[in-house]
């Protein structure tokens, strides 16, 4: 066997109380990728972070082509090679794509030869197999041609090793397998390539070798062929999977939501589903298939351009998420920090805010003691793990904080309530929590689309299953007819489909 | 059409429209005011013209990155008392030592921003606005209730503002005018073939990104600050010459004209895109108006700052438009197969970052 | 990061007001015998009141991350509004109207850019500046229009309750009502959300725009009274009545520790920095120093006050641990 090119001896790092790594130790070999597995808050993103000189270790040391060596900043990083392809991309949206490439560079002279650089741009990319205009600007790109701007972008700085962080988490399909298709050429070319993903089926369709990470601590490192997906999974969780909450059977009501032949532009097209009360929904497909927006769509963030919504009997025209609460829809979103909670505001203000106006008097104050009832009974009701309702929501867990938002919803006593990845980073014990609480709602009455990436969780705890690629439904899969195959051939599109029993 | 729209950037657009504004305007007043076709009234344009486009051209270095200067007005005020106070003191000084000077002393108000903003973390609109009371009060202070009046000043100085540079035609380029140029010509030329000149872009496009890609932020931040400090000490010379009498007030409320001039050039408020030339138009344009203004008898001439006022809003909102349309225009035509939502969301995060500067 | 060192910034923030204040006071008191007195006292909230009455809405207007350059030519528009259409021959009360109307129909107008079309404020209402003032110019040029009736000029001058003038007693009204405003109501909690962010407000069906339309009206009818005030305070108005105020107001909100990127602040913070700002002034005065001295000083504090928390977690980091310096 070859040398590795880099190596890192006991690196340990604390962030106040959190030791988000323990004495890890790991090597990467040229021409080899290097699967990083483990789940959120495992010590991945700290690792890549120290590597590339974000942050400096608490102790231990890195070792590069047998030379131990200080990355105290990405300059230092870049200088020795080591690159790495964030989850989203680094872009400068006002720069052209051949700038971005080079923006970094500092021995391409004190003048900028701009024909130079169209060309050298031209030849990476063609080296790339990557058909973009160099003279364009990064703005309007795709994610997908962003991040190959970016790997681009490492050819050019002669990258060593290449650390890539769920680079296919926004991709669709078809652009996946362009970037593995780039992946393998460059571990052709002895790069060595560090692969962080959460998804099992590319872990071990490119992976050379597979390292779990746990709680800061390496858990296990070995050759991919040695390594079957259940016993990494079971290594990242710490225990065997298969006790995860299941649907539980619950009376339907009547029909609560019909939306026939929905459509925005560019968007989504054509979507047609029906969801009564007390069932539930799910929305399986590729991130950026258009689940998202058919929510967003329902909930008037962005409304549809044609179609027709009917909600419980009525028809309706969704025009703003004011309009929407008032109906009793409720989106809790996927991204808690950005869309989802005030981070900076209490767990009470963050509950209260959709119905605010049911907290005031007359003259437009707040009834703060309502407030804390409320507060307190979704805290009891949901086992929010806080000491006071006070409490600042940023400080919480993920897991506390997806409760945060699910009773922020459930205050208004929604009457579809549409859950856009629920578990998302969250950790296990959180999730069948979540599970239970998705199955209690189901049995009250209140009709569910429940959004998710996470295949399992849609199989489980679905009534019907809806499926969405590239703006289109697939079709709906009975809970019965869908199976982890069914369900991903009709989310991918590899293969001609036969949509079972399409309802 | 796709292709002509991918080659095209928003300020290419912008600076097309506003040469076009600005002979609208010509043509417009021409027709109005008597004798307006008269090299005077260039040369009266040009000549208000010069102080600002420079100023406005520091202030547009500032702008890309992502920042504002704010201070801008106090440093032309303070580095033309100053240096017309050491020229009453020595006037055997020579004229490039003189404007060497005035540099310096901006360049050195520039740094203190920059470093205050760079290493010491305060938002550059605070820094900027504290350093605009401090700088006016240094120099009451040190004025000592004393204006500067012109008859103590060398003669060449005096003289400065009506010399030809050469004569063109009955057009008579004057040299403060030619020194303007110059001026943004450089720096244009600076922000297009230097790395440095990129990497403002760079950074005023996505702060978060060049941290990360490791671009020296804060000493290009602090190089800018400078810059622009000692581009306002240009201006100062240039307002002494001008006008000779210097008095503590000098130059106070300059910000907002030079705000307003970067603003009507193009120059994206959020950083990451404008141009010297831009930011240049929209002072010919300002200036354009203003003097016409003046001249047109149809309504009274106190309605010159409202029409300013105005002038500003249609184009920020104009900007904001165009920049939408290349922007589906550009996602369109990078998108292949799929109504993908990446544009979307990629312009979702680009308006959060906004928001979040 | 925690909770709790953030609840120790701002009670840092606070006290350190406060102990600046106090300071503030005891150097006046050794400064001048008179700096006591009940009528120094009133005199220096009198000489500022239209700056810090209008400073009560900027702080709502900067905790919902936007910004109003134009307040001080709203003030002066509003202002001219008055003296014309009084000049006109009109009654006081059609005058007034007409300029409160006025002001509020110029913050409608910046709010409107702002909320739904979308611009940054900082560059519509540098538009607002511009083009208010304008208009200001338009109607009285380069006059000075004054022979208000006497009652009104009364109401700006002298004293209305024991030693209190009109404008005083309204600040201290406005400042109580925005206080409850502020941290008792539904509205206020909304512009707290808003400021921290507008996407997580939008997410959760507050109507994000019309709060900011809501904030900018507020900010253009409490400018124009500021204005009415201003022209009875000082008996006349001219197209400059008011100008370059903006600054000192802006000032004063953000020492009082209002994030200039919205979304924290309280009016506790503001109404000290209001304390520190008057009576230093007023101290300085004392001290026969310079008014445009006495702004650079206030300049001065406001770096500071951002600085030093700054330098100091620096430090902070650098002592307790080497090895993460550089990183922020």
């Amino acid at each position: 066997m070859t040398k590795p090119i880099l190596s890192i001896q006991d690196i340990s790092k604390r962030f106040g109380s959190t030791q988000a790594l323990d004495s890890v130790s790991l090597d990467f070999y040229p021409g080899e990728v290097h699967a990083l597995l483990g789940e959120n808050g495992a010590g991945k993103s700290t690792l890549i972070k120290i590597l590339t000189g974000i942050y400096q270790a608490d102790s231990g040391s890195i070792t590069f082509e047998d030379r131990p060596i200080v990355v105290r900043n990405s300059f230092d990083a870049q200088g020795h090679g080591i690159a790495a392809i964030h989850q989203e991309p680094m872009i400068f949206p006002d720069l052209n794509v051949a700038e971005n490439i080079f923006i970094s560079h500092r021995n391409r002279g004190q003048i900028v030869n701009w024909r130079k650089m169209y060309a050298d741009a031209e030849e990476i990319l063609s080296r790339l197999d990557i058909s973009l205009d160099v003279r364009s600007p990064a703005l309007g790109l795709t994610l997908a041609s962003q991040q190959a701007v970016e790997i681009a972008k490492a050819i050019s700085l002669d990258v060593k090793v290449l650390i890539m962080d769920e680079p296919t988490a926004s991709l669709s399909a078809h652009e996946s397998e362009q970037l593995f298709k780039l992946v393998r050429s460059l571990r052709q070319q002895g790069v060595s390539i560090v692969y962080i993903s959460h998804r099992m089926e590319e872990v071990f369709a490119l992976g050379d070798r597979v390292s779990v990470l746990r709680d800061g601590k390496l858990i296990s490192t070995a050759p991919a062929s040695e390594v079957t997906p259940e016993a990494a999974i079971s290594d990242m969780v710490g225990r065997q999977l298969g006790d995860t909450i299941t649907r539980t059977d619950n009376e339907r009501g009547e029909t609560r939501l019909v939306v026939s032949n929905l459509t925005k532009n560019n968007v989504f097209k054509d979507v047609n589903f029906e969801v009564k009360a007390g069932e539930v929904l799910g929305f399986a497909g590729l991130v950026g298939s258009g689940r998202t927006d058919v929510g967003l769509a329902l909930f008037g963030i962005a409304p549809a351009d044609s179609g027709s919504i009917a909600f419980a009997g009525e028809t309706v025209n969704i025009r703003s998420p004011q309009q929407a609460v008032g109906l009793g829809i409720a989106y809790v979103t996927e991204d808690r920090r950005g869309l989802g909670l005030s981070m900076p505001m209490s767990i009470q203000s963050n509950i209260t805010l959709p119905l605010l106006q049911k907290y005031l008097t007359r003259l437009g104050l707040l009834k703060t003691n309502d407030e804390r009832d409320t507060a307190e009974s979704f805290r009891k009701r949901l086992n929010i793990r806080t000491p006071n309702v006070d409490t600042v929501v940023g400080n919480l867990s993920g897991g506390n904080q997806q409760k945060v938002m699910l009773s922020k919803w459930l205050n208004i006593k929604p009457k579809l309530l549409i859950l856009d990845e629920p578990t998302r980073g969250i950790d296990v014990g959180a999730k069948a929590e979540v599970h239970q609480i998705i199955n209690e709602l189901a049995a009250e009455g209140i009709a569910i689309i429940m959004i998710s990436s996470d295949l399992p969780e849609v199989l489980a705890m679905s009534d019907r299953i809806l499926v969405m690629r590239e703006g289109r439904q697939m079709g709906i899969f009975s809970g019965e007819s869908a199976s982890q195959e069914s369900v991903m051939t009709a989310a991918m599109g590899q293969a001609n489909l036969s949509l079972g029993e399409a309802v | 059409m796709n292709q002509f729209w991918r080659n095209i950037r928003p300020e290419q657009l912008r600076e097309l429209s506003l040469v076009l504004i600005i002979a609208l305007a010509v043509l417009f007043f021409g027709s109005q005011i008597e004798n307006y076709y008269h090299p005077r009234t260039f040369n009266r344009i040009a000549s208000s013209v010069a102080i600002l486009a420079v100023v406005a051209a520091g202030q547009t270095l500032v702008v890309i990155m992502r920042n504002i200067d704010l201070s801008v007005g106090s440093i032309v005020g303070f580095t033309a008392y100053f240096t017309g106070r050491i020229l009453v003191n020595s006037p055997e000084m020579s004229p490039v030592a003189a404007i060497i000077l005035a540099m310096l002393m901006g360049g050195g108000l520039g740094v203190i921003n920059g470093l205050i903003i760079a290493y010491g973390n305060v938002p550059a609109i605070i820094t900027t606005l504290g350093t605009l009371a401090i700088y006016r009060a240094v120099l009451v202070n040190g004025a000592n209730a004393e204006s500067i009046i012109t008859s103590a000043l060398p003669t060449w100085l005096v003289d400065l503002p009506r010399l030809n540079a050469f004569t063109f035609g009955e057009i008579q380029i004057r040299a403060v005018v030619l020194l303007a140029l110059i001026v943004v010509i450089i720096f244009q030329l600076a922000v297009t073939f230097l790395p440095w000149g990129r990497r403002l872009y760079a950074i005023g496009s996505n702060p978060h990104a060049a941290e990360m890609a490791g671009l020296p932020v804060k000493r290009t931040t602090v190089s800018v600050y400078a810059i622009c400090g000692a581009l306002c000490g240009i201006g100062g010379f240039l307002f002494l010459a001008r006008f000779g009498t210097i008095t503590v007030v000098a130059a106070q409320g300059m910000e907002l004209q030079v705000v307003a001039a970067v603003v009507v050039g193009g120059v994206n408020i959020f950083g990451g895109s404008g141009s010297l030339i831009g930011a240049l138009l929209g002072t010919i344009l300002i200036a354009t108006l203003e003097q016409s203004l003046l001249r047109w008898r149809v309504i009274s001439e106190f309605w010159r700052d409202a029409v300013l006022g105005l002038l500003i809003l249609l184009a920020v909102t104009t900007d904001s438009l165009i920049l939408k349309n290349l922007r589906s225009w550009w996602g369109r035509s990078t998108q292949t197969d799929s109504p993908s939502p990446a544009t979307h969301q990629a312009e979702i995060e680009v308006e959060i970052e906004e928001v979040a500067s | 990061m925690n909770r709790k060192s953030l609840i120790d910034r701002l009670l840092q923030w606070e006290t350190l007001l406060a102990i600046i204040f106090v300071v503030v006071v005891l150097i006046n008191i050794s400064l001048s015998p008179f700096y006591l007195s009940l009528q120094n006292q009133v005199n220096l909230f009198h000489l500022s009141i239209e700056k810090i009455i209008v400073a009560l809405v900027m702080t709502l207007i900067i905790i919902n991350a936007e910004i109003d350059l134009s307040v001080a030519s709203i003030m002066g528009l509003a202002a001219c509004v008055f003296a014309f259409v009084w000049d006109d021959g009109f009654t006081l009360g059609t005058a007034i109207s007409a300029a409160l109307l006025v002001g509020a129909l110029a913050g409608a107008i910046n709010g409107f850019f702002v909320a739904y079309v979308g611009l940054p404020s900082l560059v519509v209402t540098l538009a607002g500046l511009i083009a208010y003032r304008g208009l200001a110019r338009v109607l009285v040029e380069d006059r000075s229009i004054g022979d208000f009736p006497e009652g009104f000029d009364a109401l700006g001058q002298d004293p209305l309750f024991g030693p209190l003038t009109f404008g005083i007693i309204l600040f201290f009204i406005g400042l109580a009502i925005m206080i409850v405003v502020l941290q008792r109501s539904g509205f206020g909690r909304k512009t707290y959300v808003v400021g921290n962010s507008i996407e997580v407000a939008e997410y959760s069906g507050v109507n994000a725009k019309r709060l900011k339309m809501i904030l900018f009206i507020l900010s253009g009818l409490v400018s124009a009274i500021a204005g009415i005030l201003i022209a009875a305070r000082l008996g006349a108005v001219r197209g400059s009545t008011a100008e370059g105020f903006e600054l000192d107001i802006i000032t004063m909100v953000l020492l009082g520790g209002v994030s200039i990127f919205g979304g924290s602040g309280t009016l506790t913070g503001v109404g000290l920095a209001i304390l520190i700002i008057l009576n230093m002034r007023n101290g300085m005065s004392l001290a026969n120093v310079s008014g445009n001295a006495q702004t650079g000083v206030i300049g001065l504090l406001l770096i500071l006050s951002v600085l030093v928390p700054n330098l100091l977690q620096w430090v902070q980091t650098k002592l307790n641990d080497p090895r993460t310096s550089g990183q922020t």
